[in-house]
C-alpha cells in the first residue's frame, strides 16, 4: 500500500508491506532503529512511541494504519542535539543501565507528564506501567519523573546509605 | 552533554559521576546488535522441535531449497561439531534425536525475514516421539532414559568437572569438612527439609542476537549480544578448529544479560548459515517465545538440608544434597553445582559439612548462568531452612544467625580461614534488620494492621558469594592518550547495563588525578583491538578489571614522567601532574602539558623524543587453586561480597495476596566507587529477585511442552509491583586487594531477596514455604493447610 | 509479524459490509488490534483480509442521552471510557474495569468493543457491562440486531456474530445509570496481567447483579438477586453459574474460592 506518514517531522511516502507492524516500519524501512523490539506481543513496551500525540505500542500497530498520521520517536526528544528534560532526568538520576527500554520509558513519560504535570508516585507507577524494565527496578526511572516535574525533596531523594 | 573543558577538578573514587554511556542510550543513538544492518546481510530462521524427546526419522528441507530467495538450509546431519563450555554435548542443530522442546532441528537464511520463515514452514520433519524424562530426580533412577547415551565419549575440563557415564550426571562435586558424623553426634536437633526452585528466564529487554559472517578464507566475524567476547571466540574457534586470529568477535551495546549472554549461543549455526550462503552475513534475533527454549534457562533446584545444632544453638554439622535439573545440555549447569557447592553452608560458621551436588540432565531447555550463578537457588532454601531451624529450638531467627556467622578465624567450606578484611556479614546483618525494625512492629503497622485486616510480618535472610571463575582467571586494560590529554580505555569487559564503563571510567580519573569527561571507555569490545579478558560474569569485572585499569593508569604516568623528566631536565621524583600537566613540584611554574607529551614530544627545533603515551595493566586473581575432587578442599574465591535484606510483607490471611511494603538491603562492598550506580545495581537485583520470588517460573505440561514462553504467562515485575519503600545501605570493609578496596556487588542483590520475602510471610501468617516462586495460591494453600500444586516441574495440567 | 494478509481501510459502512461479505472468514476486523496483532502473530488465527474500521466515517462515537443511555462506537478506545466524565458519573464501574485492562498504552488502542467480541472468557470489560445490562448492537450488510450482551457469547472466543456481521455499538441503558458496583481481579502481580478471575457486583433499586469472568467458558452474569438475599445465597448462586478450570494460571480450587471472596467483599461494599 503507498502511504504517507509524518515521522519526527518529516514527511515519508512509501509502499508499506501491508502485515507489517509499525515497528518493523520504522526500524526497518526508515531505519529509525531507537524504538526497540522487546516482545513484538504488546507486553514489553520497548516500542513505545507517539501516534498522533497518544503514546502506543510499535508492535501493536499495523504500519498502514499510520497513513496520514503523524509518529514521534525518540529520535526527536533531544532537539538540536541537547537533551530534553525529561532525558536530562533520566540522566542525573541514573534512571538508565542496558537502555534497551530506555526509548519506550522516555516515551511513556512523556505521555503520562502531558496529561499530569506533577503526577504522584502511583501515577508515575501506572504511567510506566507498560514498560518493563528488567535492569533497573524502576527506582531510579521514577525518581527521574519526581525530579523533572519538580518534585523532588528530602523524602523523595533517593540515596546509598552507608553504614 | 558533558563538558570536556572547562572542569580541571579530578574525579574521585566515590562520587556521584554520572553515567558515561546514557546520552547515547537516552537519544536512541546506541547500536545494539539487533539495530545492526550489513549489505547483502541474509536473515535467519530456526525450525524447532515440538517435541521433548523424539528421534528425528527424517528431514525433507527440499521445499524450502526450492524457494525463491532462500540461501542456505542445514540439518544437523552436516554438521559435525559439538559445542560446550566445560563438557562438549551439543550439536549445533539436533542429529538424530531431539532432547528438549524448542531445540534446534534446520535452519534457513533468506533474504528476508518472511522469506524465511516461509521456509521454515516448508521443512517437514518426521519424528518419532519418546517420552521424556522431565524432573531431575527421575533422571537419577536407574530406569531413567538417558538423554546422553553417549556421556562417556565426550570431552570435558578434567581438573573441576567429574561426568558419570551411563547415568544422566554430567558432574557430581563433592565437598568433605571435618568429621560429619562427629558434628550430628554432638548436636541436640537435627533438622531436615527439602526445598525446591523451578526453571526460570533471564528476560532480558533484547533478546538473543548476532550476525555471522564467514568469509573465504575462514574469515568469521561475528557481532553479538554476547556477555563475554573473548570466550565466545575460544569456544567458537575449538568447535571449528580455527586459529583465534581468524576470527574477531565485536560487542556493541548490549541490551541486558544476566547471564543467558554467556557462553556461547546462536553465533555457530549462523556462522554456519553463513558459510553455505558464500559468506553473506546471516542475521537472527530470537524471538520473545524463542527465548524461553531456543536459549537457556536457569537450572532449577532440589535441594536437601540437615542441620545439626546443638544446646547453645551452634550448628554442629550439616549435610547439603543439591540436585540441579541441567535441562538437556551440561552448559554452565556444571559449574553453577560447583560454585553452589563451595559456597553451599552460606556465611555461616560450620564445623563440620558434607556436600553432594549433582548436575542432571533432563530433556528441557538447558539451564546457563544467570545472575547469583546457583546461588539465588540454593539460598532460598538455606535461608528458608535457618529460619525454621530457629523456629524448631526456639530461638530468634536473627539472634540464631548472629552466633552462627563467619567471623574473622572461622574457615568456609573449603578451608579458607576469614580474617577482617574478607568483609563483615554481621554489620550488613544487622544494619537491614534495624532498617526494617525487625521483630516488632511498629506503632504505625500495628496501626495499618488493624485498619486492613491484613498481617504485616518481616523477614531477614543472609547471603554471600565470591566470583565462580577459573584459579587463574585474568585481565587486561590498555589506557591510550590522545593529542589534546584526554584517554580512550580499551577493556574486554563488556558494558550490558551494570555501568562498569562509568566506574572503569571513574577509576581511571582518581588514579590519573583526571576529571572524568578526560576519559572515554571504548564502546564496541572487539577481540581484534581490546585486550584479552575472561567473561563478563560472576561479579569480578570490577575487582580484576579495576585493579587493571590501576596498573594501566601508572604504566602510562610512568612513562609520561619518564618523558617529561628528560623535557624539564628533573627527575621523576621531582616531579608532580594535575589532569593538565606535569611540573616540577618546588616550582610548578616549570611543566609540560599532558597534551605535548601525548603522541611524543616536539621541542622548538624539531626534534622528537618519547612516542605515544599507552599505557598497560594486567592483573591476574592472586592465590587461588582448584578444589581437590574428593574433599573439595582450596581456595576458589577472589573476594567474598556479603550482604543481608530485611523485608516487610503484608499479607491478606484469607486469600494469600500479598505485597511487599519494604525491602532493606546491606552489602559488604568494601568501597563504592560510584553511589548512583551501586544503588541502581542493588534495586535492579532487589526486585529481579523479587520478581523470581513472587511468579517467574517455567510451567511444563506431562510431555515436556512449555505452556508459558511469554510475557503474557511469564511475569516479570512491573513499576507497579515495586515495594512502597527500598533501602540500600553499603558497608565498607576494604578489600585489600580491591581497587581502591572494593570488591564486586553485580549479583549478590538478588541472592536471598525471596527467602527473605517467605520468612517476613512466614512471619506474619505461619506459612511454610518450601517451594518457589511463592504466588498467591500458593501463600493461601500454605496458610490454610492445603496441599501445594506442583504446576512448575512436570504436573501441570494439559492446557 | 511474518504471516501475510492484505489491509484495507474502508471510510463507509457500505464499502465496509460488502468487504466482510465478499471475504467472508478469510477476513478480520481490526478495531485496536490488540488481540487481533497478537493472535496473528501467534498463527491462532491467519487471515487473508485485514479491514481496519477506524476509518469508517460514520460509526459513532463514545456519547450519552438521556433517553438512549451510554453508546459505546466501534472505535472508543478503553482509555476513552477510563477518562469519560459521563462514564465516571453514572457508570463508574466500567472506569474500574477499564483500568484493569493491559497496560496505559495498550489501553489508548484497545477498544471496548474489541475487548467484548474478542470473546476471551476473562475478558476485563465483560462483568461490569454484564451488571449493566449492556445490549450489543450487530450491523451487516443484512440490517441490523440487537442482543443482550448476556446472550452474546457463545463458548470460549465464540459470539452470535456472522462473518459478516460487526458490532456496531454496545448501548448501556439509562436505568442501570447510578448503579453501584466495583470490580475485583485476581492477578498474579500488581501490574498488568490477565484476569484470573473478575468479579464485579452492583446493586440498583434493590436489584444485585453478579458478573463473572475467568469462570466459565463464558463472561457470566447472576441476576434475579436482590439486597435482601444474604450474602450465602449471593455466594450460592455464583459458585452456582460458575465452572472454572485448572490452568497454567492457577487452580479450579482457587479459582473458585477467590471467586466466593470476591463476590463477598464487593456486595458488602455496594450494600
Amino acid at each position: 500500500m503507498w502511504m504517507s506518514v509524518e515521522v519526527n517531522g518529516h514527511i515519508y511516502e512509501r509502499e508499506v508491506t501491508e502485515h507489517w507492524t509499525l515497528l518493523r516500519f520504522l526500524r526497518e524501512d526508515l531505519e529509525l532503529t531507537g524504538t526497540k523490539d522487546g516482545c513484538s506481543a504488546g507486553e514489553c513496551g520497548a516500542c513505545t512511541v507517539m501516534l498522533n500525540g497518544e503514546a502506543v505500542n510499535a508492535c501493536m500497530v499495523l504500519a498502514a494504519e499510520a497513513d496520514g498520521a503523524t509518529v514521534e520517536t525518540i529520535e526527536a526528544e533531544a532537539a538540536k542535539g541537547e537533551l530534553s528534560e525529561i532525558q536530562a532526568a533520566f540522566a542525573r538520576n541514573y534512571a538508565v543501565q542496558c537502555g534497551y527500554c530506555t526509548a519506550g520509558m522516555v516515551m511513556s513519560v512523556r505521555e503520562l507528564l502531558r496529561h499530569n504535570p506533577k503526577p504522584t508516585v502511583a501515577e508515575i507507577k501506572e504511567g510506566i506501567e507498560g514498560n518493563l524494565c528488567r535492569c533497573t527496578g524502576y527506582q531510579q526511572i521514577i525518581e527521574a519523573v519526581l525530579d523533572v516535574s519538580g518534585q523532588i525533596t528530602n523524602e523523595t531523594r533517593g540515596g546509598l546509605k552507608y553504614v | 552533554m558533558s563538558d570536556t573543558t572547562t572542569s580541571s577538578v579530578a574525579t574521585r573514587v566515590g562520587d556521584s559521576v554520572q553515567r558515561v554511556d546514557d546520552t547515547a542510550k537516552l537519544t536512541g543513538g546506541a547500536m545494539y546488535a539487533s539495530d545492526l544492518v550489513f549489505a547483502g546481510m541474509l536473515h535467519a530462521q530456526v525450525k524447532k522441535s515440538p517435541h521433548a524427546r523424539a528421534k528425528i526419522v527424517a528431514i525433507n528441507t527440499s521445499k524450502a531449497e526450492n524457494l525463491p530467495g532462500v540461501h542456505a538450509v542445514l540439518t544437523g546431519k552436516e554438521l559435525n561439531y559439538r559445542i560446550g563450555l566445560y563438557v562438549a554435548d551439543k550439536d549445533i542443530l539436533a542429529k538424530d534425536a531431539v532432547r528438549h522442546f524448542g531445540e534446534a532441528v534446520a535452519a534457513v537464511a533468506a533474504e528476508s525475514l518472511d522469506i524465511a520463515s516461509r521456509a521454515v514452514d516448508l521443512i517437514d520433519v518426521e519424528y518419532e516421539v519418546l517420552p521424556p524424562v522431565l524432573s531431575q530426580m527421575d533422571a537419577l533412577d536407574e530406569s531413567s532414559p538417558l538423554v546422553h547415551p553417549d556421556l562417556g565419549s565426550y570431552d570435558y575440563v578434567k581438573a573441576s568437572f567429574s561426568p558419570q557415564p551411563g547415568t544422566n550426571i554430567p558432574n557430581i562435586t563433592k565437598i568433605r569438612k571435618g568429621d560429619i558424623d562427629a558434628g550430628f553426634a554432638e548436636a541436640k536437633w537435627i533438622i531436615e527439609r527439602e526445598y525446591t526452585n523451578p526453571s526460570v528466564q533471564h528476560v532480558p529487554l533484547e533478546t538473543h542476537v548476532a550476525i555471522v559472517e564467514w568469509k573465504a578464507g575462514d574469515e568469521v566475524t561475528i557481532w553479538s549480544s554476547a556477555q563475554s567476547p573473548f570466550t565466545l571466540r575460544d569456544l567458537f574457534c575449538r568447535a571449528f578448529k580455527l586459529p583465534h586470529n581468524k576470527v574477531r568477535v565485536v560487542i556493541p551495546h548490549v541490551g541486558g544479560a544476566f547471564g543467558g549472554k554467556a557462553g556461547i549461543h546462536l553465533e555457530p549455526l549462523l556462522a554456519c548459515l553463513s558459510r553455505k550462503a558464500g559468506g553473506r552475513p546471516v542475521k537472527f534475533q530470537a524471538t520473545r517465545e524463542e527465548e524461553f527454549s531456543l536459549l537457556p534457562c536457569r537450572s532449577a533446584l532440589t535441594y536437601r538440608i540437615k542441620t545439626g545444632v546443638d544446646a547453645d544453638g551452634r550448628i554442629t554439622a550439616q549435610k547439603l544434597l543439591m540436585y540441579w535439573d541441567s535441562g538437556a545440555y551440561a552448559d554452565y549447569a556444571v559449574n553453577v553445582t560447583r560454585a553452589s557447592a563451595y559456597s553451599a553452608g552460606g556465611p555461616y560458621d560450620i564445623p563440620n559439612a558434607w556436600v553432594d551436588a549433582y548436575t542432571i540432565y533432563t530433556n528441557k531447555p538447558w539451564g546457563t548462568a544467570y545472575r547469583g550463578f546457583g546461588h539465588v537457588e540454593f539460598f532460598w532454601g538455606l535461608e528458608r531452612h535457618m529460619e525454621l531451624v530457629a523456629q524448631v529450638i526456639g530461638m530468634d531467627p536473627l539472634e540464631f544467625r548472629k552466633k552462627n556467622l563467619l567471623k574473622p578465624g572461622s574457615t568456609t567450606l573449603t578451608g579458607e580461614r576469614i580474617n577482617e578484611h574478607t568483609g563483615n556479614p554481621l554489620k550488613c546483618l544487622e544494619a537491614a534488620a534495624k532498617a526494617i525494625n525487625y521483630g516488632r512492629l511498629t506503632p504505625e503497622e500495628e496501626e495499618r494492621q488493624a485498619r486492613t485486616g491484613r498481617r504485616i510480618g518481616k523477614g531477614i535472610a543472609t547471603l554471600h558469594k565470591a566470583p565462580a571463575m577459573p584459579s587463574f582467571t585474568t585481565t587486561a586494560a590498555v589506557i591510550k592518550m590522545n593529542s589534546d590529554g584526554s584517554v580512550v580505555v580499551n577493556i574486554a569487559l563488556t558494558e550490558i547495563g551494570q555501568g562498569t564503563a562509568t566506574v572503569v571510567a571513574q577509576m581511571a580519573a582518581d588514579r590519573l588525578r583526571f576529571p572524568v569527561s578526560l576519559v572515554k571507555v571504548a564502546v564496541e569490545r572487539d577481540t581484534d583491538k581490546d585486550p584479552f579478558d575472561w567473561q563478563t560474569v560472576a561479579s569480578k569485572g570490577l575487582l580484576l578489571t579495576g585493579n587493571a585499569v590501576i596498573a594501566a593508569c601508572d604504566d602510562l604516568l610512568r612513562q609520561a614522567y619518564s618523558d617529561a623528566a628528560q623535557v624539564l631536565r628533573a627527575q621523576t621524583a621531582d616531579l608532580d601532574h594535575d589532569a593538565e600537566r606535569i611540573f616540577i613540584m618546588q616550582r610548578p611554574e616549570e611543566s609540560v602539558t599532558f597534551a605535548a607529551l601525548s603522541i611524543g614530544y616536539v621541542y622548538p627545533n624539531g626534534n622528537g623524543i618519547g612516542g605515544p603515551l599507552i599505557g598497560l595493566g594486567r592483573y591476574t586473581a592472586q592465590g587461588l587453586t582448584s578444589l581437590d575432587k574428593e574433599t573439595g578442599q582450596g581456595l576458589p574465591a577472589l573476594d567474598w561480597t556479603y550482604g543481608a535484606h530485611g523485608v516487610i510483607a503484608e499479607v491478606d490471611p484469607e486469600t494469600g495476596e500479598y505485597k511487599v511494603i519494604k525491602i532493606a538491603s546491606a552489602f559488604d562492598v568494601g568501597k563504592v566507587i560510584n553511589p548512583g550506580t551501586m544503588r541502581g545495581q542493588c534495586i535492579g537485583g532487589m526486585i529481579q529477585g523479587l520478581g523470581t520470588a513472587q511468579c517467574e517460573s517455567y510451567i511444563y505440561d506431562g510431555h515436556g511442552h512449555l505452556l508459558n514462553p511469554s510475557l503474557t504467562d511469564n511475569k516479570i515485575l512491573t513499576s507497579k509491583d515495586l515495594p512502597e519503600e527500598i533501602e540500600c545501605i553499603a558497608v565498607e570493609t576494604p578489600q585489600l586487594d580491591g581497587p581502591f578496596g572494593a570488591r564486586g556487588v553485580g549479583e549478590h542483590p538478588m541472592i536471598s531477596v525471596a527467602p527473605a520475602l517467605a520468612n517476613a510471610i512466614h512471619d506474619a501468617t505461619g506459612a511454610e514455604l518450601t517451594h518457589m516462586p511463592v504466588r498467591f495460591e500458593d501463600v493461601w494453600r500454605a496458610i490454610h493447610n492445603k496441599q501445594p500444586i506442583d504446576t512448575w516441574v512436570t504436573k501441570a495440567p494439559a492446557v | 509479524m511474518n504471516d501475510i494478509f492484505k489491509y484495507r481501510a474502508p471510510t463507509s459502512r457500505a464499502e465496509l459490509f460488502s468487504l466482510l461479505a465478499a471475504h467472508g472468514e478469510g477476513a478480520k476486523i481490526l478495531a485496536g488490534g490488540t488481540d487481533l496483532l497478537v493472535d496473528i502473530r501467534s498463527g491462532l488465527v491467519r487471515p487473508e483480509l485485514v479491514i481496519n474500521l477506524k476509518k469508517v466515517e460514520d460509526f459513532s462515537d463514545l456519547t450519552w442521552s438521556q433517553s438512549e443511555g451510554l453508546i459505546i462506537g466501534p472505535a472508543t478506545t478503553v482509555n476513552d471510557v477510563l477518562h469519560d466524565a459521563k462514564v465516571r458519573d453514572c457508570y463508574p464501574l466500567l472506569a474500574d474495569c477499564a483500568l484493569t485492562i493491559a497496560s496505559h498504552q495498550l489501553r489508548n488502542r484497545a477498544t471496548v468493543i474489541g475487548n467484548i467480541a474478542h470473546a476471551s472468557p476473562g475478558a476485563d470489560m465483560a462483568p461490569g457491562l454484564l451488571c449493566l445490562g449492556a445490549r450489543v448492537q450487530i450491523a451487516s450488510q443484512r440490517g441490523r440486531r440487537e442482543v443482550p450482551l448476556k446472550d452474546f457469547f457463545t463458548g470460549v472466543k465464540r459470539t452470535v456474530l456472522s462473518h459478516d456481521e460487526i458490532v456496531e455499538a454496545i448501548t448501556v441503558p439509562p436505568g442501570t445509570a447510578g448503579s453501584r458496583g466495583s470490580y475485583r481481579k485476581l492477578k498474579r502481580i500488581d501490574g498488568h496481567d490477565l484476569a484470573l478471575v473478575g468479579v464485579a457486583v452492583t446493586s440498583k433499586d434493590g436489584a444485585v447483579r453478579v458478573g463473572i469472568g475467568s469462570a466459565a467458558p463464558t463472561p457470566l452474569l447472576i441476576e434475579g438477586l436482590t439486597d435482601a438475599d444474604p450474602a450465602d445465597a449471593v455466594v450460592a448462586a455464583a459458585r452456582e453459574a460458575i465452572r472454572p478450570i485448572s490452568d497454567l494460571r492457577c487452580s479450579k480450587e482457587y479459582r473458585e474460592y477467590m471467586i466466593e471472596v470476591f463476590v463477598r467483599r464487593l456486595l458488602e461494599e455496594v450494600r
